[in-house]
């Protein structure tokens, strides 16, 4: 049952129970253990932590201020249709 | 272990009663739901669009609404007791209309002002070049 | 537990996907937070849940009532679960092992 890699969603399956870092919509960027998913990438993700980057104009300045932001979360569920991409552990 | 045969099936217990529905454009749809499908599409009757505006609220009368499922954020029960002790005001539909378009043009003005700030900085730093 | 191995072998000899369907049904009657697409968050406790992952909550508290004064008079709701981004769960009852020997088994089937 353990094939190599055939298709893409092989390689996510090999990630199970390793960290993996998730991109999203709206500029959000997770990074999990990897627990569970599915054909449409929902997943289950353990000690997230969320990092969220916006862009602001200062008003006097006029220069470009990007912030970010992070949030902890122990145990998430994240619905596939909002996932950009998906990355392995490094190796 | 099969699941019930109509697919959203929680949704058949809220029929008849009168609800709120978030739709994703932010509009709140208050009525009795008279009829569900499996993509959660609605009809209400006696439907009203109630507007907030900051404290003050008020309805628009809108009879009988089908609402397309895809459109569809929330249905909530309404619960009596917690609309009574709210802080908010009711005022007529014409003067939440009112209210609703001094907002939206206050919202457009801060918009165009946001977008006039990106143009200036993208002309003050003309060495940024899209490389595509 | 019982219940946990009966929903997840059912999953098994079915054709039918409903890996995350099964999961949300041994969560219900407990407490999460679901973060819609337009960044409402809702906290409550799970009612039901279906195989569009539609979900029911109940007792249901809001973040940042100032901005959705309409929240303050639901008590349930069903939510659509297209419109869902993220759900937080209670760690303590979710059986992260399940999990992956339940996933394993689902995308080996599709492969088989």
């Amino acid at each position: 049952m353990d094939k190599g890699v055939e298709e893409p969603l092989d390689l996510i399956r090999l990630s199970l129970d390793e960290r993996v870092t998730v991109k999203m919509r709206g500029n959000r960027v997770l990074s999990g253990q990897l627990h569970a998913y599915d054909q449409h990438l929902n997943m289950v993700l353990s000690d997230v932590v969320e990092t969220i980057t916006t862009s602001e104009i200062d008003e006097e300045s006029y220069e470009e201020i990007i912030k970010t932001t992070e949030r902890k979360m122990p145990m998430l569920y994240v619905r596939g249709d909002g996932v950009i991409l998906v990355a392995p552990p490094m190796r | 272990m099969s699941l019930p045969p109509t697919a959203t099936a929680s949704l058949v217990e809220e029929v008849d009663k009168c609800l709120i529905c978030v739709l994703r454009d932010g509009r709140k749809l208050i009525g009795y739901l008279r009829t569900v499908d499996q993509f959660a599409n609605l009809v209400f009757q006696d439907a009203v669009e109630r507007i907030y505006v900051d404290d003050y609220y008020g309805d628009i009368q809108q009879g009988i609404v089908i609402v397309r499922g895809e459109n569809v954020v929330l249905l909530g029960e309404l619960d009596a007791e917690s609309a009574q002790n709210s802080k908010l005001t009711r005022v007529s539909a014409a003067d939440i209309l009112q209210r609703k378009q001094v907002q939206l043009e206050e919202r457009k003005k801060s918009e165009q002002e946001e977008r006039q700030r990106r143009l200036t900085m993208q002309r003050e730093q003309p060495d940024i070049v899209d490389d595509f | 537990m019982i219940l946990l191995s009966i929903l997840f072998h059912t999953n098994k000899s079915s054709t039918i996907k409903m890996l995350f369907t099964s999961f949300f049904k041994t969560l219900v009657g407990k407490t999460v937070v679901v973060e819609l697409k337009n960044d409402l968050s809702i906290q409550g406790t799970l009612t039901s849940v279906d195989q569009f992952l539609n979900i029911k909550l109940d007792d249901i508290t809001v973040g940042n009532v100032d901005k959705y004064a309409h929240m303050v008079s639901v008590k349930n709701c069903f939510i659509r679960g297209s419109v869902i981004r993220y759900i937080q769960l209670p760690p303590e009852h979710v059986d992260t092992q399940l999990l992956q020997d339940a996933t394993r088994r689902e995308a080996g089937e599709k492969s088989a």
